[in-house]
C-alpha cells in the first residue's frame, strides 16, 4: 500500500485532470491517448516534448502499475504501437483494473495517468464496407440501396466480449457536410430515395456501447450508380388539380342544367324556388297592366273578404261616419254589404227611417242588386267611398247626408277633397274614377251648394245602386237633404215623394228637381258638362263615358243614351270632382213616365230633353 | 369376466380422463423441466430482458458517476480508484477475454447473482445519503433511485434464469458485504464525498462487469457464441 500512497502522492500532487493532456510549457513528454480498441488490449502514447534534441533517445520511460501488482514496471513493449508509445498485450491487459502510468525523462518523472481498461475502449473502423440495389423506382430516377460492413477484425463482436455501435455518415459527392443516421447495432443499413444521376458518399464508425467515443470513420465508399436511360421524365407526380377543377365544374354545371331544365318541379322548386311575384289571388297582373279594370274589378267582387277589409281601413268611410247621426248606421257595416246583401228590407228600413233626418233613401231596388251588382252602392252617408286600390269597382256615391248638407261649405268640401275615387264598374271596361280629379268643380259646385240651401246637401256621393246589364250604372241618392231629398230610392215601398228640393250632389232627383235645378243652375263649368248641373258635387258619368272620359279632367261628353228602362239609372257622364260624377243621359231606356215617377233620377238625355 | 369388464372400464375411464387432462396440459404451458410455474418465459426471453436492464444500469451508473464528478469532484482530486477498492474485489471475477472464456456459465452466473446482491445495501442507502446531501442535483438522485429498482428487477431475472440453465443448483453462495456506510455519513465533507465518489466508480465498474458477463453469457448459451 506504500507504493500506491507513493503513487496517490504523486496524482495529486500532479495535474488534477489526468487526461487532459495540456500543454507542457517545459517542453517535456505527456501523455497523449491510451487506448483499448477490443477491451483486450490497450496502448499508450505520448509525445515527444519541444527539447527531444536536448534528450538522448530512450532516456524517456513509462512505467506502469496495476494494483495487483503493486509495483511500478517498465512498458512491455515500446514499438508494436509506433513511436513514442507502449503497447500492452492480452497478457497485461487486465479489464476493470485501474491501471496507472507515468512517463519518466531521465529519471525525471514528467506526466503519469490512471485509467481503467474499459474506460478507454475506442475501437478500430469497422470494415468491408460496400452497398447492393435494393431497387429503382418506376420512373427510373429515385433508388434503394443496402449499405454493408464488417465489425473491426480485432472485436470479438461474436462471442459477446464487446458490444458495438455503429455510425453511418453520408452525403452527396459535392456537398461538404456529412449528414447522420442514428446509431445501430447491426451491421447494414438500407438507404432510400437516392437519386441515380448523383454519386454519394458514406463512411461509418463504431464504439463500445455504453461508451462516449467512437472510432475513427472507415473508409469513404464511392456510391454511383449505371448511368441510365437520361429520359426527361416528369420529376414529381404533380396532382392533377387542374383536372379536378375542370371535371369538378363541369360535373356542377351538368347538374345545375338538368335539374333547371328538368321536368321534376318538386326538385325545382326545391333547389330554385320561385321568387312570389306580387299578386292578388285569382286577379292576372297582366289585366292590371293592361288597364282592364272591368275584369279586375269584377273578380275583386267576388270576394268578399276584400270589402270588409277595405271598408275597415276606410278614411272615407270614417269620415262620413262622423257625418252620420244615426249610430245604427255604423253598426250596420258597410253600406256595400248592405246594398250587396239581401237585407234590403233592413237597410231600406234605415233609409226609410232616416227619411226624416237624413233623407236618406235607399237608391236602389233590391233585385237589380242582387242580379249583377258588382258595385257596393250605399245611400247612407256612411258609404264607404270607393278608393283608387278598390278595384272592385265600388262606387261610393253616397247620397248627400243631409248633415252634410247643413254643414258649412267648408265641411262639404273637406269630404268633398277627400272622397276617393269612384269606381264604377262596367263589365267590359272597369276604370277607378279619380274624383280628385275634380277639385275645380269641386269648388264651383260649393259655390253652387252653398246657393241653394235646399241643394246644398252636398253629400258628394251618390251611391251606385246597380250597374244595368248594359253597362250603364245606377245611381242611388245619397245623404239627402233636411230640406227634403228627393226620394231616390226607387223602391216602390220606400219610393218617397219628390220634393222640390233635391240633392243637388247626387246624381238623382226628380225630374221636377232637375227641372228646378236646371233653372236654377248656375254656370256650371264647361268641363263638368254638368248640364243637370246637380252635379257640382258629384258628377256621374256612365261608365261609357267614363271610359272615355276617365282621367280627363272634366271633359263632359254627351252620352245620348236611349230611355233608361229603369227610371233609377242614370248614367254617369263624368267624373269631375272629387264629390261625385256627372250624370249622364244614361244609355237605357227609360220611359219619361216611369222615369218621372221615380223622381230620383233623371238620365242625361231626359234632361237634355228637359233642358232647353 | 365381469370383474375384467369393470377394471376393464375403469381403466379406460382413466386413460380418458388422464388424457383429457393431460392433453389439457399440454395445450395450456410449455413442457418445463422445473414444473408448470417456471415456463411462462422463454429463455432467450429472459436473457434478452436481463441483458437490457443490465445495459440499462450500466448506463445509469456512468451517468451518475460523471454527473458527480462534474459537480462535486472536479478540481478536488479524488483520485481514489487507485487506492480504495470496491468491496466486490473479494469475488473471483475473470478479469480478461480468455478468462472469461475459461469460466463455466454456471461459476458466472453465480457471480453476477453474488454481485447483484452485494450491491442491494450500497445501493439502498446510497439513495438515503444523496437525499440527506444539501443541495443534490436530481439528476443523481432519480438515477440512484432507479438504479436500486432495476438492480432488484435484474436479480429476480438472474435467478429464473439460473434456476433454468442450472436446475436444481442452491444459490447460497457467499456474497461480499459492503461496510462503507460510516464514510458515508460523516461529518467530514470532503471524506463524505469522496466516500461518495469511491461508491459510484465502484457502482460503475460493477455494472460494466456484469453487463459484459452477462452478453457473454447470453451470446454462449443462445446464441451458441455467433451473436
Amino acid at each position: 500500500m506504500d507504493l500506491w500512497q507513493l503513487l496517490l502522492t504523486l496524482a495529486v500532487a500532479g495535474s488534477s485532470d489526468a487526461f487532459s493532456g495540456s500543454e507542457d510549457s517545459s517542453g517535456n513528454p505527456k501523455f497523449t491517448k491510451c487506448r483499448s480498441p477490443e477491451l483486450e488490449t490497450f496502448s499508450c502514447h505520448w509525445t515527444d516534448g519541444a527539447n527531444h534534441s536536448l534528450q538522448s533517445p530512450g532516456s524517456v520511460q513509462m512505467f506502469y502499475i496495476r494494483r495487483d501488482i503493486q509495483e511500478w514496471k517498465e512498458c512491455p513493449d515500446y514499438v508494436s504501437a509506433g513511436e513514442n508509445s507502449c503497447y500492452f498485450n492480452s497478457s497485461y491487459t487486465s479489464v476493470w483494473t485501474p491501471y496507472c502510468i507515468k512517463l519518466t525523462s531521465n529519471g525525471g518523472i514528467v506526466d503519469h495517468k490512471c485509467f481503467s481498461v474499459e474506460d478507454i475502449v475506442q475501437p478500430d473502423p469497422p470494415v468491408g464496407l460496400n452497398w447492393t440495389l435494393l431497387n429503382i423506382s418506376l420512373t427510373e430516377i429515385h433508388a434503394d440501396i443496402l449499405v454493408k460492413w464488417e465489425p473491426p477484425p480485432n472485436t470479438d463482436v461474436k462471442m459477446g466480449w464487446i458490444i458495438l455501435e455503429y455510425e453511418l455518415h453520408y452525403k452527396e459527392l459535392n456537398e461538404t457536410q456529412w449528414k447522420m443516421m442514428d446509431p445501430l447495432m447491426v451491421t447494414s443499413v438500407p438507404m432510400y430515395s437516392l437519386r441515380l444521376d448523383k454519386e454519394y458518399e458514406v463512411r461509418v464508425r463504431t464504439r463500445q456501447r455504453n461508451t462516449e467515443k467512437y472510432g475513427k470513420f472507415s473508409e469513404v465508399l464511392l456510391i454511383t450508380f449505371p448511368q441510365m436511360n437520361p429520359s426527361a421524365c416528369e420529376e414529381d407526380f404533380q396532382f392533377p388539380w387542374f383536372l379536378i377543377i375542370i371535371f369538378g365544374i363541369l360535373g356542377l354545371a351538368v347538374t345545375l342544367f338538368l335539374l333547371i331544365f328538368s321536368k321534376q318541379q318538386r326538385i325545382k322548386m326545391l333547389i330554385l324556388p320561385p321568387v312570389p311575384v306580387p299578386k292578388i289571388k285569382g286577379i292576372d297582373p297582366d289585366l292590371l297592366k293592361e288597364g282592364k279594370l272591368e275584369e279586375v274589378n269584377t273578380i275583386l267582387a267576388i270576394h268578399d273578404n276584400y270589402k270588409h277589409e277595405f271598408y275597415n281601413d276606410d278614411s272615407w268611410v270614417e269620415f262620413i261616419e262622423l257625418d252620420i247621426d244615426d249610430p245604427d248606421e255604423k253598426t250596420e257595416g258597410s253600406d256595400t254589404d248592405r246594398l250587396l246583401s239581401n237585407d234590403h228590407e233592413k237597410s231600406l228600413n234605415i233609409f226609410g227611417a232616416k227619411d226624416d233626418d237624413s233623407g236618406r233613401t235607399s237608391c236602389y231596388e233590391p233585385d237589380i242588386l242582387e242580379a249583377d251588382f258588382h258595385v257596393s252602392d250605399m245611400c247612407d252617408g256612411t258609404s264607404e267611398v270607393a278608393q283608387p286600390q278598390r278595384l272592385k269597382g265600388e262606387a261610393d256615391i253616397s247620397c248627400l247626408d243631409q248633415k252634410n248638407q247643413n254643414n258649412s261649405p267648408s265641411n262639404d268640401a273637406a269630404p268633398a277633397s277627400q272622397q276617393p275615387s269612384v269606381i264604377l264598374v262596367e263589365e267590359n271596361k272597369p276604370r277607378p274614377l279619380l274624383i280628385g280629379g275634380t277639385e275645380s268643380t269641386h269648388q264651383a259646385v260649393h259655390t253652387q251648394l252653398s246657393n241653394p240651401s235646399s241643394l246644398a246637401n252636398i253629400d258628394f256621393y251618390a251611391q251606385v245602386s246597380d250597374i244595368t246589364p248594359a253597362g250603364n250604372v245606377v245611381l242611388s241618392p245619397g245623404q239627402k237633404n233636411k230640406t227634403g231629398n228627393p226620394q231616390c230610392d226607387t223602391h216602390p215601398e220606400v219610393v218617397t215623394p219628390c220634393q222640390a228640393n233635391f240633392i243637388v250632389d247626387n246624381a238623382y232627383f226628380c225630374e221636377v228637381d232637375a227641372k228646378k235645378y236646371i233653372a236654377l243652375a248656375p254656370h256650371v263649368e264647361a268641363e263638368s258638362h254638368v248640364e243637370p248641373s246637380f252635379n257640382q258635387e258629384d258628377i256621374y258619368t256612365t261608365t261609357e263615358s267614363l271610359t272615355t272620359t276617365a282621367g280627363r279632367s272634366g271633359t263632359a261628353e254627351h252620352v245620348p243614351s236611349s230611355e233608361i228602362p229603369v227610371p233609377d239609372y242614370t248614367s254617369i257622364h263624368i267624373v269631375q270632382s272629387p264629390q261625385g260624377l256627372v250624370l249622364n243621359a244614361t244609355a237605357l231606356p227609360l220611359p219619361d213616365k216611369e222615369f218621372l215617377s221615380s223622381c230620383g233620377y233623371v238620365s242625361t238625355d231626359q234632361l237634355n230633353k228637359i233642358m232647353p | 369376466m365381469k370383474g375384467s369388464l369393470e377394471s376393464g372400464s375403469r381403466l379406460l375411464l382413466l386413460l380418458v380422463v388422464s388424457n383429457l387432462l393431460l392433453c389439457q396440459g399440454v395445450v395450456s404451458t410449455p413442457v418445463c423441466p422445473n414444473g408448470p410455474g417456471n415456463c411462462q418465459v422463454s429463455l432467450r426471453d429472459l436473457f434478452d430482458r436481463a441483458v437490457m436492464v443490465s445495459h440499462y444500469i450500466h448506463d445509469l451508473s456512468s451517468e451518475m458517476f460523471n454527473e458527480f464528478d462534474k459537480r462535486y469532484a472536479q478540481g478536488k482530486g479524488f483520485i481514489t480508484m487507485a487506492l480504495n477498492s470496491c468491496h466486490t474485489s473479494s469475488l473471483p471475477t475473470p478479469e480478461d477475454k480468455e478468462q472469461a472464456q475459461q469460466t463455466h456459465h454456471e461459476v458466472l452466473m453465480s457471480l453476477i447473482l453474488g454481485l447483484l446482491r452485494s450491491w442491494n445495501d450500497p445501493l439502498y442507502h446510497l439513495v438515503t445519503e444523496v437525499r440527506g446531501m444539501k443541495g443534490a442535483p436530481d439528476a443523481i438522485l432519480s438515477r440512484a433511485i432507479e438504479i436500486e429498482e432495476e438492480n432488484k428487477r435484474l436479480l429476480e431475472g438472474m435467478e429464473m434464469i439460473f434456476g433454468q440453465v442450472i436446475p436444481g443448483a442452491k444459490e447460497t453462495e457467499p456474497y461480499p458485504v459492503w461496510s462503507g456506510l460510516p464514510s458515508l455519513q460523516t461529518k467530514d465533507e470532503d471524506a463524505r464525498y469522496s466516500a461518495f465518489y469511491n461508491l459510484l466508480h465502484c457502482l460503475r465498474r460493477d455494472s460494466s462487469k456484469i453487463d459484459t458477463y452477462l452478453k457473454l453469457l447470453n451470446c454462449r448459451i443462445i446464441y451458441n457464441n455467433n451473436c
